[in-house]
């Protein structure tokens, strides 16, 4: 069962997205802050597997701290950044630090829900990929097992 | 007339005594009616004349007035007339006199070319002129006698001496009206309130302290780079936004252009002029002034200043170095007034486009959640509807969330007019005391665990206020006092003249002014300090979403009525938000003109 954790400052925002990733058989916990977010992430075991986060929260770069926070406690966790439409400067950073994707929460005309729907798939499949790969690299390492 | 200096109307006094008494009475008396009327006395009695008259100078109009009479025989038409005769032919005794700047004695007036009759029992007349410091003819005393060489040169001696009293009083006068001019003016400067009507008051303070009957003043339009008449007094005014000059056009465009005065005593004949814009015909044109208005960046305006041809060819009325130099204090007074006006304007346009910017990107960071929020129950409703799930009660719910979602984003589009409302006032005369008191009806409930103790100061000035838009600022404190307090507590309202410490949260270009104050107190948790900065700011709300206001439209609302909002209260103690309002002395004036947003 895959798990995801979403972390927005707004309510409306949280459900939202939760209710929508559960219909695709998710596990769905949220956060509203970056420091509730950062908590959960560092106290889970096994870790989630995608942490989809808000840009801006308590400050203007809470959604690179989010980032930092998950890689740290499992490389292999998956980011997507949600960011307001328009202003992508610092979700390009969180790609250069590793993040899967970035969302804009408002692009005119797209259903931006699907979007979501669609980049947590390829975020998993990455994930999976990603697994799959060091457990090879591994078995190669240990041909004994 | 008794001026309380006892003055004895008899001959006995020396003329020692009598120049004693008159020298301190022109000192002391602050009104130079007095004493010119009591020199004139003095003389007719002294020298046993049967009558005598000052006549005065008036410069403006280039003409001789008899001014003050004393002795037998004159009525008001017969002071009127008295000069009517020399006036229309050039000729008469006083004219001569004024005109050679010389005393003149008849010792028959029948065979004396120059004498115009006036009173048919006139045998003798003497008549000295009033000569100021610098040379000029201010006046002619005249006495008449029926006796035939009834004046001597010790009775012209003594006029002399009077004629010089009468000199020191009439330009003590002139330094009193020109000190309380430029005091009144200063005073003027200081007000709030339209720009045009502070230079027309400056503009009819000016003309009335220094007797110039047209006077102009022009602004230049920085958009146009014309010259534009902004105040007129005389028949200009009826031009005023519309009559233009280009810079260096006419004697008025040269002024604004080479930043310099200019004064001419026969502006027809001076190459520079074009009397396109003249108060006065140009066959009547006499003297004529400008001075630059100018600030730190160069020529702003041009005040000027005309007066008509004298009928008599002696008299030269042009303007002295002394009406140049009142005249150009007012205009650099005036600039810098403008010119602070202008950056205070600046200021508040500038505050202003900060909030709008601040504003601004709240409410896109707002709206974008709204409406994500919505297209998601969108989504999540498209998709119970296609994969046929739908459950009414489900359906429902969804609708209401959208419906939640789309009166949030009203109520953001609600702020963003409030905010663009705020500051267009419509201004009447109102009583703070009442604005508050219906402030407490329409917004202080009725059962409410709320303590409420008024104290209002009785009397306080009237104000120019929004009814309206102020009692909604009362209301929204009293709200948010009301709501922070859920169990109870207390909230003292008071109203008083602002005090120096309130006054101390003004802007400095605003402290010089008067203030009534509102405060509102409560015990509710009050602001904590890291907080204070913020809650002025649009969107900034502790407590859940309601429909108030909010404090930054209050304060914009209090701005544009050139007050201020400040809350200085103990966090943990209670809040305490007071409003100072500016009142008008006296003149109210105030204009919402002013304050209105731009760029809306």
């Amino acid at each position: 069962m895959c798990r995801i954790l979403v972390i927005d400052d707004e309510e409306a925002v949280r459900n939202a997205v939760k209710r929508r990733l559960e219909r695709d058989g998710y596990t769905v916990d949220t956060a509203e802050s970056q420091a509730e977010g950062v908590k959960l992430i560092r106290s889970q075991n096994p870790p989630y597997d995608v942490v989809i986060t808000d840009m801006v929260m308590e400050s203007p770069t809470s959604g690179v701290e989010v980032l930092q926070a998950a890689l740290s406690t499992d490389v292999f966790t998956e980011v997507i950044v949600l960011t307001a439409y328009g202003s992508v400067a610092n979700a390009v950073e969180c790609m250069k630090r590793g993040a899967f994707d970035y969302v804009e929460k408002n692009v005119p005309g797209v259903d931006v829900f699907e979007l979501l729907s669609m980049k947590v798939k390829q975020a998993l499949e990455r994930r999976r990929a990603s697994v799959a790969t060091i457990r090879k690299i591994e078995q190669y390492h240990t041909p004994d097992k | 007339m008794d001026s309380g200096f006892g003055f004895p109307h008899h001959k006995c006094a020396s003329e020692a005594e009598l120049l004693a008494r008159l020298s301190r009475l022109v000192t002391a008396s602050p009104s130079s009616d007095e004493v010119l009327q009591r020199i004139l006395d003095d003389a007719v009695l002294s020298c046993a004349a049967v009558r005598g008259f000052l006549a005065i100078v008036d410069h403006d109009r280039g003409a001789l007035d008899v001014r003050y009479v004393s002795g037998q025989g004159w009525t008001e038409q017969k002071r009127l007339a008295r000069l009517k005769a020399s006036e229309e032919t050039g000729r008469g005794i006083t004219s001569l006199v004024a005109a050679t700047g010389k005393p003149y004695r008849s010792g028959n007036v029948l065979e004396d070319p120059h004498y115009v009759p006036a009173f048919e029992d006139v045998r003798s007349e003497i008549a000295v002129p009033l000569i100021d410091a610098a040379n000029r003819i201010r006046g002619v005393i005249n006495l008449e006698s029926s006796a035939p060489n009834a004046f001597d040169d010790s009775h012209e001696c003594l006029l002399r001496a009077f004629a010089d009293l009468a000199v020191i009083s009439l330009t003590i006068a002139d330094h009193r009206a020109r000190e309380s001019a430029l005091v009144e003016i200063g005073k003027e400067l200081n007000r709030f309130g339209d720009t045009d009507e502070l230079l027309q008051r400056v503009i009819d303070v000016a003309s009335e302290a220094l007797r110039f009957e047209d006077c102009s003043l022009f602004l230049i339009d920085v958009a146009t780079d014309k010259l534009v008449l902004r105040a007129s007094r005389g028949p200009l005014a009826e031009k005023i936004g519309q009559a233009t000059y280009d810079l260096g056009e006419g004697l008025t465009g040269w002024t604004a252009q080479h930043g310099v005065p200019v004064r001419v005593s026969d502006p027809p004949s001076d190459p520079r002029w074009r009397g396109r814009f003249e108060e006065i015909p140009a066959s009547e044109a006499g003297a004529y002034m400008a001075v630059p208005i100018k600030i730190h960046r160069g020529v702003i305006g041009v005040i000027r200043v005309q007066r008509r041809k004298s009928p008599y060819d002696w008299l030269p009325n042009d303007f002295t170095d002394d009406d140049e130099r009142m005249l150009s204090t007012i205009a650099s007074q005036l600039g810098i007034a403008l010119d602070n006006r202008r950056l205070v304007d600046q200021l508040v346009k500038a505050e202003r486009m900060a909030a709008w910017g601040e504003m601004s990107a709240r409410s896109a960071h707002m709206i974008g959640n709204r409406v994500f929020a919505i297209k998601g129950d969108i989504n999540e409703l498209e998709y119970l509807l296609k994969e046929n799930k739908i459950d009414p009660q489900r359906a429902l719910e969804i609708l209401e969330s959208i419906k939640k979602g789309i009166f949030l984003l009203e109520e953001v589009l609600n702020e963003f007019r409030e905010f663009v409302k705020a500051t267009q006032l419509e201004l009447e005369e109102a009583d703070l005391n009442d604005l508050v008191k219906q402030a407490i009806d329409e917004g202080f409930p009725k059962r409410s665990a709320t303590k409420l103790t008024l104290n209002l100061a009785p009397k306080l000035p009237k104000i120019k206020a929004d009814p309206k838009k102020l009692k909604r600022c009362f209301t929204e404190i009293i709200e948010n006092a009301i709501n922070f307090q859920p169990d109870g507590g207390e909230i003292k309202i008071s109203t008083s003249l602002a005090d120096a410490r309130s006054k101390k949260w003004l802007r400095p270009s605003q402290q010089s002014g008067s203030y009534v104050q509102v405060r509102f107190e409560d015990t509710g948790p009050g602001i904590d300090l890291d907080k204070k900065p913020k809650i002025f700011n649009p969107f900034y709300s502790t407590r859940a979403k309601g429909m108030g206001l909010g404090l930054s439209i209050v304060k914009g609302i209090v701005e544009a009525h050139n007050g201020t909002i400040y809350e200085n209260g103990i966090p943990g103690k209670g809040a305490r938000f007071t409003i100072l309002l500016p009142y008008e002395k006296e003149k109210p004036k105030g204009s919402s003109k002013d304050a209105e947003v731009e760029g809306e």
